[in-house]
């Protein structure tokens, strides 16, 4: 990168050396050329849609990558925009995925007002383990890992979605936010630097999305210009309070006894936590500025308000939620039961206590988990525990499906909600079920 | 068949459903993409467009899905009751049916040298069928049997209603965002023009009431252990379908020229060459099995020192060889 910057004095700081100002942000801002000069509209799959987002932002200048199905094509279409457009922009196509998150890593820490984004996928996202973990507790907010979900498991191999891959790293320290379709992956990447760089954040995000059900699926895309994005970024984003850090001296240099470990992770904790808040207030910002809505904790169907005394209330995520919004009405028609479903957006920190509330009527829970676990699911895990201490709390059904990537059918989703509605009806509940084509396997 | 499907009355009225059928790097996907990217245009409709395929190499069975209605679409399952079946490459059809679930005065596209007759007839169909030879049309303008710039402009016939000049926009502007060359650019052009005169469309009668009806999931049975599925790590995995389609080996020795040097034998990942043992010799071939295992890597090919093995032109759907004539 060669922004022809100018060298500034340097202030020393009891963590090594600090160079205040050594990036110019508004020489950064000035340099961005926009990819959209007006709101326009596209025929995009999701890992375009993502691209495109990150393409558009000013504070990303640097795109640091290593391929893996199925988000290859994220990586593919920035350095195919970057090469037919020369600019400030540059593409730093590395060794592995290790190397990628230590990219992050320096670049991020180095400069704390700009964004650094990449994307993988499966065991790509595993290899990047070590510095995940790092980044997560590191407060470089300013990291967008774009996940594109792959069964993480080399064998038996398999390239379509399934969650494993962001549900074995739930605990890394990112913000872990689920979209669906073209059109929420693109909001969401937009969105994501502002609750990740928030001053009372500071924690990096991961978007993620199904692999080849969304990533490769294309829909009508609706593109805002690069003006009003940054408008829209940067009300939420102020120059970082803390020092760009190079040299050597990064964020991970510290090594700290367990007295001091444990207030780090409170703090860590703490942080995290404030997303409960910040994300609809930023989600509610972007419908304002953009007229779509922004982020949620989930997205709901089927609901008349919170607490609503629904028979039935699904808990799932991703594309294959949309074939049971498109099948809901039909069902409680037929079977006369009342049903909504809550897909949820915010993976990790979970929303609890909005997903404590929005159950608290339910007759019947039935969660649908999209990933392999030996036991109830992961989701069915966290949503125990959000009722847990109801005075009534609704029954969970647990059930699988989807594994692999293999297609939810309409017919597996009128099983899943008939055992739901056994279940309403009395009938003993199994700990987990698994399903496909409409059979209970 | 009470009455044909009106596509765009499935359209305004509910979801239009489509599936294709193709071979992966046959540009299947490509053809659906641009057919997406077309029917966007139209600021009324929302389009859903999106493929299925697996880790397999270039020959193996890939799907393409597409939805479209007036109104939003959310459902994200595959597309099993299609009312338009293209196949793209007719060598698919020995993997799958492609016209499963199809309902009755359904469309079907298939990029194919044979009429609409004869293919609603071969394939048992019953409703529009449009055929093209998009291969033909390829390898006269591309130069590779890459039939999916006709099967394209086939599918935009059957839909109907499309400008021409929107549709072939379409198609080069897909081709362009895959920053292909200027001169391939045109020669695409070539070949939808040429496209535009050869489809052919008729409608029939062939099907029978339990033809290309969808076979129950009975569950995944027991799996040996390690083993990725029932067809992996056994000789139930039908490695033929990963050939490149239109063509089949052929080994011919009518001069007893074989040398029983067993390269062939040993080179074949596939153990599909047939060798009894010779004294004076070694292992004579005496001929392929190339029904199932054959992938025509090309191993034997290159190892033969006398030339004996052969790639010819072949086509899986129907059983003739190109040189054979085609029953009118």
């Amino acid at each position: 990168m060669s922004l022809d910057l100018p060298i500034l004095p340097r202030a020393t700081t009891a963590a090594g050396e600090r160079y205040d100002g050594v990036i110019d942000l508004e020489r950064v801002r000035a340099a961005h050329q926009p990819v959209h000069r007006r709101r326009d509209q596209l025929s995009a799959d999701g890992n375009t849609a993502a691209a495109i987002a990150t393409l558009q932002m000013w504070r990303c200048i640097l795109y640091p990558g290593f391929p893996i199905t199925p988000s290859t094509k994220w990586i593919e279409t920035v350095a195919a925009y970057v090469a037919s457009h020369p600019g400030k922009k540059r593409v730093k196509l590395l060794e592995a995925e290790h190397a990628v998150a230590d990219y992050l890593a320096g670049a991020a820490a180095a400069c704390r007002d700009l964004v650094f984004p990449t994307a993988t996928s499966s065991v790509g996202l595993d290899h990047m383990t070590e510095t995940t973990r790092s980044l997560g507790a590191s407060g470089l907010g300013n990291v967008m890992v774009i996940n594109v979900y792959r069964a993480t498991a080399n064998y038996p191999l398999c390239i379509e979605g399934d969650p494993s891959d962001a549900l074995a790293h739930r605990d890394d320290g990112f913000i872990q936010l689920v979209c669906r379709g073209p059109q929420q992956i693109y909001d969401t990447v937009l969105q994501a630097p502002c609750l990740g760089m928030h001053p009372e954040i500071m924690t990096p995000t991961m978007p993620g999305y199904w692999g080849i059900k969304d990533s490769h699926r294309s829909a009508r895309l609706v593109v805002e210009p690069d003006e009003e994005i940054h408008a829209f970024q940067d009300a939420w984003l102020p120059e970082s309070r803390l020092p760009g850090l190079l040299n050597g001296d990064t964020a991970f240099g510290n090594c700290v006894t367990s007295r001091h470990f444990q207030g780090f992770k409170l703090d860590q904790k703490r942080r995290m936590e404030r997303v409960f808040e910040l994300l609809p207030r930023i989600g509610a910002d972007f419908e304002h500025h953009f007229g779509r809505p922004g982020l949620g904790l989930f997205d709901g169907a089927g609901w008349n308000g919170t607490a609503d005394d629904v028979d039935i209330a699904v808990v799932g995520m991703g594309p294959d939620f949309g074939t049971f919004e498109a099948l809901r009405a039909g069902y409680e028609k037929r079977h006369r039961v009342r049903v909504a479903g809550m897909a949820m957006r915010l993976l990790t920190p979970f929303p609890r206590e909005a997903v404590r509330a929005r159950l608290a009527g339910a007759g019947v829970v039935l969660v649908v988990n999209h990933a392999h676990h030996y036991g109830r699911g992961h989701l069915t895990l966290d949503v125990a525990d959000a009722i847990a201490g109801l005075p009534d709390p609704p029954r969970i059904v647990s059930v699988f499906a989807g594994l692999g990537g293999a297609d939810v059918s309409e017919g597996t989703w009128e099983a899943l909600l008939d055992r739901a509605r056994a279940a309403l009806a009395g009938a003993p509940v199994p700990a987990w079920g698994m399903f496909h084509e409409g059979v209970a396997l | 068949m009470d009455t044909l499907l009106d596509l765009r009355d499935v359209i305004a009225r509910g979801t239009l459903e489509i599936r294709g059928d193709g071979k992966a790097g046959g540009g299947l996907i490509l053809a659906f993409q641009s057919l997406a990217a077309l029917l966007l245009q139209d600021p009324t409709l929302h389009v859903q467009e999106w493929p299925f395929f697996s880790s397999a190499r270039r020959g193996a069975n890939i799907r393409s899905f597409m939805r479209v209605s007036a109104r939003p679409i959310t459902a994200a399952c595959e597309v099993t009751r299609p009312t338009v079946a293209l196949l793209m490459n007719e060598g698919a059809t020995a993997a799958v049916d492609f016209a499963e679930g199809v309902p009755d005065g359904g469309t079907f596209v298939i990029n194919t040298r044979h009429s609409p007759a004869e293919c609603a007839q071969h394939f048992k169909l019953s409703g529009r069928v449009f055929t093209v030879p998009g291969d033909d049309i390829g390898l006269k303008h591309l130069k590779a049997p890459l039939g999916n710039v006709s099967a394209f402009v086939a599918l935009t016939h059957a839909l109907g209603g499309l400008d021409p000049d929107a549709v072939g926009k379409s198609f080069l502007a897909s081709l362009r965002k895959r920053r292909i060359p200027d001169s391939v650019i045109e020669r695409n052009r070539a070949a939808l023009d040429a496209s535009r005169a050869a489809v052919r469309s008729g409608v029939y009668r062939c099907a029978g009431p339990a033809d290309h009806t969808a076979a129950q999931f009975a569950g995944y049975g027991a799996l040996p252990v390690g083993a990725q599925s029932p067809l992996r790590l056994s000789l139930g995995n039908r490695t033929a379908n990963y050939a490149p389609s239109g063509f089949r080996l052929k080994f011919d020795d009518p001069s007893g020229a074989c040398t029983g040097c067993a390269h062939c034998i040993t080179h074949c990942p596939e153990g599909v060459i047939h060798f009894v043992p010779d004294d004076r010799r070694g292992l004579l071939v005496t001929g392929v099995d190339v029904t199932n295992h054959c992938k025509l890597c090309g191993e034997c090919i290159a190892v033969c020192p006398e030339h004996l093995f052969q790639q010819l032109p072949y086509e899986e759907a129907w059983g003739v060889r190109d040189e054979e004539p085609v029953a009118p």
